[in-house]
């Protein structure tokens, strides 16, 4: 019982000893690794709209929920446009768009940020030629010519592009509805 | 969707889309190790299901109920490890005690499961979170465990029979061995991708 | 001069993926590209270093009944700062290996090095076996993952090295490429060494 009790014991010494060197690390790490996702984040979108600060709004629809950030100028305040993230299923993976569009609901940029699609037929949806295809569309141009639109994707990765275009044009319908409800109200509320 | 649909979708993502095996690449070494006759790789199969199946469900808890709510979820690899140690030798101990027969079976193969990273690798899987931020609760991360482990018993089964088959085919030297092995898997591997990208 | 010796069989003569074949889940699912078959050899070098050195200078305090949970605390000790380091300083390779960050606990090579080498063996020696079994290790990732760059992408390490002309062999890059382009490897280097040892 003894032998038992002096080799549990140990081992116990060993569990402490891991833990409170485990606990130090995290404690050195955590801050960082949060940081790291925040300006991830940050920096995806001064990318897409160069010069602005962003400030968030939440939709409710229903049960789902959508963020996005209208992108104000640093010095003036304008409006310059909003970004949002758009997810869709593709063909073996969830894609993630981040894009930026202009007070016309126009695509100002986008980026996909998270994407494990086949190599070298979908996951060519991160690459700039593919991004290349989007400024100035608008919602409406964004159907596939495969469904009767125009918008020509990547060959061999139709799958992919849908996910993408369909994800982002529902995204910046639901935007577009919000913003003009907020400024029919915020224009009555000037009236009076 | 409701629960039982759900769980059709997992099982057979499970075993054919994303096969621990083919497509994850986890548990490779007894994947080859012992995979040159049938009933050895069954003897293995089995004791993979049962012991994937438990740490799913006691990882899962340990998670929910110790982790999360202490906040120390950077322990979770140090946790998992030391509980899928624990689980096997206590399985172990259980099985000689009450039935000699299926340790028999079993018995040789569960020492060799405490570093098949497959159970690991289930047990972090589990708790990393879906494309929509949830994570799988504790039905979920069992019943993930249980069809991982028959997805890997499938594809284990299938190429042990391959492999009877060609144990006398006359190979070039360098070829035996691993390296023919590494070639028969690849071409399973094939077969599976076209699994992916199945709408369910 | 057994410091030297130690930390060179590592390399080629007991080469840890192509001669004694240990660990092939990371070797297979990271080799997709080189910088990631880098950082995978160089985090497993790491916790081997760490744990290796580690293991041999509590080898006399342990019981040895319960030296293989001790091996594995001291391990997954390693790796979860591994993990965390990598999150907090290279969050896009930290991206790209995932999961098999936390699977170097599980990595045959490791355990079996503490179990094989650093138990019965000084520190400086366990030290240099696990710098050359690191070694080792890494250099097969890399030798795997530049056929399979090159061949799938038509970089290696990012840059582009094969011309324009090249129409990416994409098999390479997926699961199958991985298996068919180890097992070659393998029997390349089993011909290699029938003919000249």
């Amino acid at each position: 019982m003894k032998v038992f009790l002096r080799l549990g014991l140990t081992l116990l010494g060993f569990c402490v000893v891991a833990t409170a060197l485990l606990a130090y690390v995290n404690y050195v790490t955590e801050p960082l690794i949060e940081q790291q996702k925040k300006t991830a984040a940050e920096q995806t979108m001064s990318k897409l709209i160069p010069g602005a600060v962003f400030e968030p709004i939440t939709i409710h629809t229903g049960k789902d929920s959508l963020v996005y950030y209208i992108a104000k100028d640093e010095k003036t305040g304008d409006i310059k446009g909003y970004t949002f993230t758009a997810a869709k299923p593709g063909y073996s993976s969830i894609v993630k768009t981040m894009a930026a569009i202009d007070t016309n609901f126009k695509i100002i940029n986008i980026q996909v940020i998270e994407q494990s699609e086949t190599p070298g037929l979908g996951a060519n949806c991160t690459k700039p030629e593919f991004s290349a295809k989007f400024p100035d569309l608008s919602p409406d141009d964004l159907i596939l010519a495969k469904d009767g639109g125009k918008f020509v994707g990547i060959t061999g990765a139709t799958i992919t592009t849908r996910a993408v275009t369909n994800s982002l044009r529902e995204a910046i319908k639901l935007i577009q509805k919000d913003v003009e409800s907020r400024t029919t109200t915020s224009s009555k509320e000037a009236k009076k | 969707m409701n629960t039982l649909s759900q769980i059709l979708v997992l099982a057979i993502s499970a075993i054919f889309i994303q096969n621990f095996v083919l497509s994850r690449f986890l548990g490779l070494c007894p994947y080859l190790g012992v995979s040159t006759k049938m009933e050895s790789a069954f003897g293995m199969g089995m004791a993979v299901i049962f012991v994937m199946t438990m740490a799913s469900a006691f990882c899962s808890l340990i998670y929910k109920y110790l982790l999360v709510p202490y906040n120390i979820t950077y322990l979770s690899t140090l946790a998992f490890i030391l509980t899928i140690a624990a689980l096997v030798q206590f399985v172990e101990m259980f099985i000689l005690k009450n039935s000699p027969s299926l340790y028999k079976a079993l018995g040789v193969y569960l020492p060799l499961i405490t570093t098949n990273c497959a159970v690991l690798g289930v047990a972090i899987l589990n708790i990393t979170p879906l494309p929509d931020g949830s994570t799988y609760n504790f039905l979920f991360a069992t019943l993930n465990g249980f069809f991982s482990g028959v997805g890997f018993t499938f594809v284990l089964l299938v190429m042990a029979a391959i492999r009877e088959r060609l144990a006398l085919v006359d190979l070039p030297k360098s070829m035996r061995g691993f390296a023919h092995g590494m070639i028969l898997a690849g071409t399973m591997a094939l077969a599976f991708s076209g699994f992916i990208g199945l709408k369910i | 001069m057994s410091f030297m010796k130690e930390l060179t069989k590592g390399i080629v003569k007991e080469n840890p993926t192509f001669v004694i074949v240990l660990g092939m889940c990371p070797t297979l699912a990271t080799t997709t590209s080189v910088n990631n078959a880098i950082g995978m050899g160089l985090a497993a070098t790491f916790v081997l270093v760490c744990s290796n050195i580690m293991i041999s200078l509590i080898r006399k305090i342990t019981p040895d009944k319960i030296r293989i949970p001790v091996y594995v605390i001291v391990i997954a000790a390693f790796v979860s700062i591994v993990d965390m380091v990598m999150a907090a300083y290279l969050p896009d390779l930290h991206k790209a290996l995932g999961l098999f960050i936390p699977l170097i606990v599980v990595n045959c090579i490791i355990m079996g090095r503490a179990e094989a080498f650093a138990s019965k063996n000084g520190v400086m020696d366990s030290m240099a076996d696990g710098i050359g079994m690191g070694l080792g290790f890494t250099l097969a990732l890399i030798l795997v993952s530049s056929f399979r760059e090159i061949l799938g992408n038509g970089t290696w390490a990012g840059m582009k090295v094969m011309p324009d002309i090249y129409n990416p062999m994409l098999m390479a890059v997926l699961p199958a490429g991985a298996f068919i382009t180890l097992g070659l490897l393998m029997a390349a280097i089993n011909n290699l060494k029938e003919k000249y040892l």
